[in-house]
């Protein structure tokens, strides 16, 4: 049996400034930002480019310090399902220690992280259109 | 330049064999036999694994020195790098030392690696298939 992967959906980079980051991959590799996203009380700055079926994901710090160094690594990547609940449960009957899917930041997607099996590698799963996308407050 | 797609991810890993038969294991990803084996000009051994439109790359250090010697020895296993397939290599190349970025000179295999100092450092290389 397989867990159906199809695509990596989207590699994700860490930065202590990510809008930094995401602005030299930007300006240097030829990618475009095509959405930020810096919620107040999650902490986090995000923005997103696509190259294709992946998308590069720039996470960060929502309130940026004033870093003499802007630092940033690989930390991590995320493959596409058709069903992740049956994936979720094939990874653990394998013995795989694999996280409860929850709701992702991206609409309508269910994400669980995999925390072995990965030889060191920060791996997680998202299926879209998995959950119910809330309709657009009014304004 | 302009990046066309994400073109793989390298993975190291300790043991090249044990770590194709864990992701066939758990994943159900199979090597592509027509792709990897040693590469003694890199001081490593790899496989590919195809998903969608990129690759998986799993690669075993045979150096005792270079870049992935070197992380093998202070990480052991884990996510080494990411590929991006541009058009012409050598324009993109130049391009970026236009720039100032630290770039070095395409393989004969049309891969060029971009120096952590001008990425912020993540381990970022260029290829043209």
């Amino acid at each position: 049996m397989a867990i159906g992967a199809t695509h990596i959906d989207h590699i994700v980079i860490s930065s202590n400034d990510s809008a930094a980051t995401a602005e030299l991959f930007a300006r240097n590799f030829g990618i475009e930002i095509k959405r930020t996203m810096s919620r107040p009380g999650t902490r986090a700055h995000l923005e997103f480019a696509k190259l294709q079926e992946v998308v590069l994901e720039f996470a960060g710090p929502g309130d940026v310090q004033p870093y003499d160094e802007v630092k940033a690594r690989l930390s991590g990547f995320v493959l596409a399902v058709p069903d992740i609940d049956a994936a979720v449960a094939e990874l653990r009957a394998k013995g795989v220690d694999v996280g409860e899917p929850h709701a992702a930041v991206q609409p309508g997607a269910k994400l669980a992280g995999i925390r072995s099996g990965t030889n060191g590698v920060p791996l997680a799963l998202i299926q879209y259109g998995a959950l119910p996308i809330p309709a657009a407050e009014d304004a | 330049m302009k990046a066309k797609k994400i073109d793989h991810v390298g993975i190291v890993v300790k043991y090249l064999e044990a770590a194709v038969a864990t992701y066939r294991a758990n994943f159900g990803f199979e090597a592509d036999p027509a792709r990897g084996g040693d590469v003694p000009a890199m001081g490593i051994r790899n496989a590919f694994i195809p998903i969608g439109e990129s690759d998986i790359e799993l690669f075993e250090s045979t150096a005792s020195e270079g870049p992935v010697a070197k992380f093998a020895a202070e990480r052991g296993e884990g996510l080494f790098m990411v590929s991006i397939e541009v058009d012409d290599v050598a324009a993109a190349v130049a391009e970026l030392r236009g720039r100032g970025l630290r770039v070095g000179d395409p393989s004969p295999a049309g891969v060029a690696f971009v120096s952590m100092k001008s990425t912020h450092g993540v381990n970022l290389h260029l290829v043209q298939r």
